[in-house]
């Protein structure tokens, strides 16, 4: 176990926290956006929304079968970005028939984000990244406290 | 008489707990919004052990016979994960409360025994110089 372990800990879910917060202002930034990606029939496609998948650092399979075979239980060594992951839920259908987007029925496909979840998710975000900075100087006091054994 | 004592050796080992459940508590924190993730927590099995070991004084007839006590095994802490609750709707239970209290009271308890070390270590440099 290295002196840094917590840190490190730390610092991988403020990484991750972070690119959360970058996910939610992604998706804000595209909440209006119709033409994000061409699909097969080479239309436009609006931009749909992204989230973040979490995953323990150390849940792959070299990891549980090197714990299995020390027989030991391990403290774990933080969090990480295991995918950016697309919603499906379907396109949210407006009717304007003036948009240069609308279908012969006059609808335009809207992305499929919600601006107040996109807000209650960065907050979220915002109050795990206050967390772990907490946690980030606990264990930097403690630390700065352990130079001084001997003192 | 061993110059450093019992005292020494049972801070040392407190602060080695202390260090591991920092550890346990940052990763809870850092993996508070991972679907499915159980909380883990440190258990100081060390005290039992050596609670339990001590009745056993057995006598090995043989130089291979499997010793009764375990010698002084360092990190004989067990980390175990709550598997049992669910506090949240993707399966995690981490609570967030519970792990910020834990932390601040797990930094007093590694500070007050970094000060205890301080403390048994200036006494006997007062023995050293002579109470000069």
């Amino acid at each position: 176990m290295g002196i840094f372990n917590s840190i490190n800990t730390s610092a991988s879910a403020l990484t991750a926290q972070r690119l959360r917060m970058d996910t939610v202002s992604s998706n804000l930034a595209n909440a209006e956006t119709t033409r994000a990606t061409i699909n097969e029939n080479g239309e436009y496609e609006p931009y749909r929304r992204k989230m973040v998948v979490f995953q323990p650092k150390d849940a792959s399979f070299n990891s549980f079968l090197q714990r299995a075979r020390a027989g030991s239980s391990s403290v774990g060594n933080g969090v990480r970005v295991k995918e950016i992951v697309e919603d499906d839920e379907p396109f949210k259908l407006v009717y304007n028939p003036n948009h240069p987007d609308a279908n012969e029925e006059g609808y335009v496909q809207l992305p499929n984000v919600d601006p107040l979840q996109e807000m209650v998710d960065l907050m979220s975000a915002t109050r795990s990244y206050e967390a772990n900075v907490t946690a980030l100087n606990a264990t930097k006091g403690m630390l700065l406290k352990a130079l001084e054994i001997g003192k | 008489m061993s110059l450093f004592g019992n005292t020494i050796t049972s801070l040392e080992r407190s602060i080695d707990y202390a260090s591991v459940k920092n550890q346990t508590i940052s990763n809870n924190i850092a993996n508070v919004d991972t679907p499915n993730y159980k909380a883990k927590s440190v258990v100081f099995s060390e005290v039992l052990d050596e609670q339990i070991n001590k009745q056993f004084i057995a006598k090995r007839t043989h130089p291979k016979h499997i010793p009764f006590s375990s010698s002084a095994e360092q990190h004989s802490f067990q980390i175990v994960s709550n598997n049992n609750t669910t506090y949240s709707n993707n399966g995690n239970n981490v609570d967030i409360d519970k792990e910020m209290t834990e932390l601040a009271k797990n930094q007093i308890y590694y500070e007050s025994l970094v000060d205890r070390l301080n403390g048994k270590f200036s006494s006997l440099q007062t023995v050293i110089k002579g109470g000069r």
